[in-house]
């Protein structure tokens, strides 16, 4: 099959001299028709918008549109820089998602640990559909379960008050604002997490387990000397990770969560650059601007990430 | 040597419940009664009254079930045009995005061309570097697809991420197949319809589920793209009830803000409730496999 198969590709490169490039388009001229439809998706809604771009240099003018209106060189940058309101969203953004993925981080871990541990196979399972769950759901539903649970009149309060507690004020307070994020992105995400490492874990080679047990260990030993020194690089990857999303995670939690009495502690990067763009000026030059700058970081902090990622023997973001 | 390795694996694997085991079974219960008892809330205050949710706020078992939140919530309607809403764009969608997915993996997946990395290059970009709302919004505009329904399924219906995984599928095919066919004289686009499609069952199946909850959840284009109320699918109009109107949930002028939007506690966690019942209905499925995804999207390819 293969012999003849190369046959005619050999003649056709022999007659084709004159242009090989060409000849070789030609040939392969249905696999272009392929590839035609997701080109025109990948022109229109993100290389036209990355083009789009060009605003954060220009001067924007309703009238003209993005590519009418004139240029400005960097004076828009100018302005974006000397916003302090800008800075703030920029601080508070690596604030807010720095101790977040501190602080959660290791959840996932041990809850992997835990239901590795868990003898029977069948309550495991269960167990894992309930920690699961809530992660398919949107920060809409969740944030419509959290304000039940976690308002004045609450769950979580009417059980304080109950048991002689002072009642929290979780979701109009600026104080309560980042420990109400970090324990509803524990309670929605750690399931889910759990499942990267758990796949890890089964991936250990159960001869190290027995050699361990043959020495004496005991399971706490075989914890912290065999599972968790052979899930490290997955740890290491993921945290890695992690780090690239700094500067855009956590949008559709904190933008439903927050509300009036929260307003400052959430502006994050992205909560800003919705509300200077959609709620109060229109200046969409300025909007553009403050969105490249996330951007380029973005993009920064993610090439960054997968290139450690692979430098401590992961697979990095991109394989 | 090796049985007597076996004989110690089992005797690890059943041996008799220690005291550690049993710590680790309370606390595994304790976690997932905090998971479960926030659902098991919502719903319990949507099958109760007004009137026993005002004495009871801490509602578990309500004394005298109704469906009134039910019949109030339906009766306002806008949940239902959510759901049609986001049934159009799952409709339109999901066939769309599956069609610009399967017919760019699979042309990327087969023998080298000219152009072909440049291409791979050009999705894989899109992946790490975009350019954000605001020229997205102003792309839009300029399409005029701004306020119709059409800019959220055509802003949805790629993804690099979902292209990438249906690639690798395809390039784990074997080539002789498509070569034959090739030989028989068919075309690229019939052997994709033909002979690929037919083998990829299991990924098309994890590609629309993908595709599908990320419809079903979306909210942030919709929100951007669309104006009328009319118009917005399920997420934003639970948003609207939910969010929106609770926005002093903390202090005691709540009272005004729930008066002032008519809906009542009962009627959004009624909300709350129908709008998660399709995602456990598939949950089996979505669970198993967006595993999958994860697992050969981040550890190994």
């Amino acid at each position: 099959m293969k012999p003849a198969a190369l046959g005619p590709d050999k003649s056709l490169k022999g007659r084709s001299k004159s242009n090989p490039w060409f000849k070789e388009i030609w040939k392969h001229r249905m696999t272009y028709t392929l590839l035609v439809p997701g080109l025109i998706w990948l022109i229109l809604f993100a290389y036209l918008p990355m083009g789009g771009l060009s605003l954060a240099f220009k001067h924007y003018r309703a009238n003209d549109g993005i590519w009418g209106s004139p240029w400005v060189g960097f004076e828009n940058f100018k302005y974006v820089f000397r916003d302090p309101t800008f800075a703030q969203a920029v601080w508070r953004t690596l604030y807010v998602n720095i101790i977040k993925l501190v602080i959660t981080f290791p959840f996932p871990i041990i809850l992997a640990l835990m239901l590795n541990e868990l003898r029977m196979g069948r309550t495991k399972k269960w167990f894992q559909t309930v920690f699961t769950f809530p992660q398919f759901l949107s920060w809409i539903i969740v944030s419509g379960i959290v304000i039940n649970v976690l308002s004045y009149d609450g769950l979580l309060n009417s059980t304080l008050s109950l048991i002689g507690l002072p009642t929290i004020n979780f979701l109009g307070s600026e104080k309560m604002f980042l420990p109400m994020l970090i324990m509803t992105d524990i309670w929605k995400s750690t399931g889910w997490g759990a499942i990267i490492f758990l796949a890890a874990i089964s991936g250990i080679d159960q001869d190290q387990y027995e050699s361990a047990q043959i020495d004496g260990a005991s399971r706490m030993q075989q914890i912290f000397k065999v599972t968790l020194p052979n899930i490290l690089p997955t740890v290491t990857v993921m945290f890695i990770l992690n780090v690239g999303g700094l500067m855009s995670a956590g949008f559709d939690q904190i933008f439903n969560l927050a509300n009036a009495a929260t307003q400052n502690v959430s502006q994050v990067l992205d909560v800003y650059i919705y509300r200077i763009t959609f709620q109060s000026s229109t200046d969409f030059s300025f909007s553009t601007a403050v969105s490249l700058f996330r951007s380029l970081v973005n993009m920064v902090l993610l090439l960054a990430a997968d290139r450690i990622a692979k430098l401590m023997g992961g697979d990095g973001l991109f394989r | 040597m090796s049985t007597t390795a076996v004989k110690k694996q089992r005797k690890y694997r059943i041996g008799k419940m220690t005291v550690l085991d049993y710590i680790l079974m309370v606390v595994l219960i304790i976690l997932s009664l905090m998971i479960l008892i926030p659902f098991w809330n919502v719903i319990m205050i949507s099958f109760s009254s007004q009137k026993e949710y005002a004495d009871n706020p801490m509602m578990l078992f309500p004394k005298h079930p109704t469906l009134d939140a039910y019949k109030a919530l339906f009766q306002d309607g806008r949940i239902l045009t959510g759901f049609w809403n986001t049934i159009k764009v799952l409709v339109v969608g999901l066939p769309l995005s599956l069609f610009l997915t399967s017919t760019m993996a699979y042309g990327l997946s087969r023998n080298k061309f000219p152009g072909k990395k440049l291409i791979f290059f050009l999705v894989l970009f899109t992946m790490i570097f975009n350019g954000g709302i605001v020229p997205l919004y102003l792309v839009m505009k300029s399409l005029h697809l701004t306020g119709s329904l059409w800019s959220v399924i055509l802003v949805g219906s790629f993804s690099a991420f979902n292209m990438i995984l249906m690639m690798n599928y395809f390039q784990g095919l074997p080539e002789s197949l498509m070569e034959s066919a090739r030989l028989d004289g068919a075309g690229e686009w019939k052997i994709l319809f033909s002979i690929v499609l037919p083998l990829a069952a299991p990924i098309m199946a994890t590609i629309t589920l993908f595709y599908g909850v990320a419809f079903w959840n979306g909210w942030y284009d919709a929100m951007i793209f669309l104006r009328k109320a009319e118009m917005l699918p399920l997420q934003n109009v639970l948003r609207t009830i939910i969010v929106e109107s609770s926005t002093n949930v903390s202090n005691a002028s709540s009272v005004d803000a729930i008066g002032k939007t008519g809906f009542s506690t009962g009627m959004k966690m009624a909300s709350v409730f129908v709008s998660m019942i399709p995602i456990m209905c598939f949950f089996p499925l979505l669970q198993k496999h967006f595993a999958k995804g994860v697992l050969t999207g981040a550890i190994k390819t």
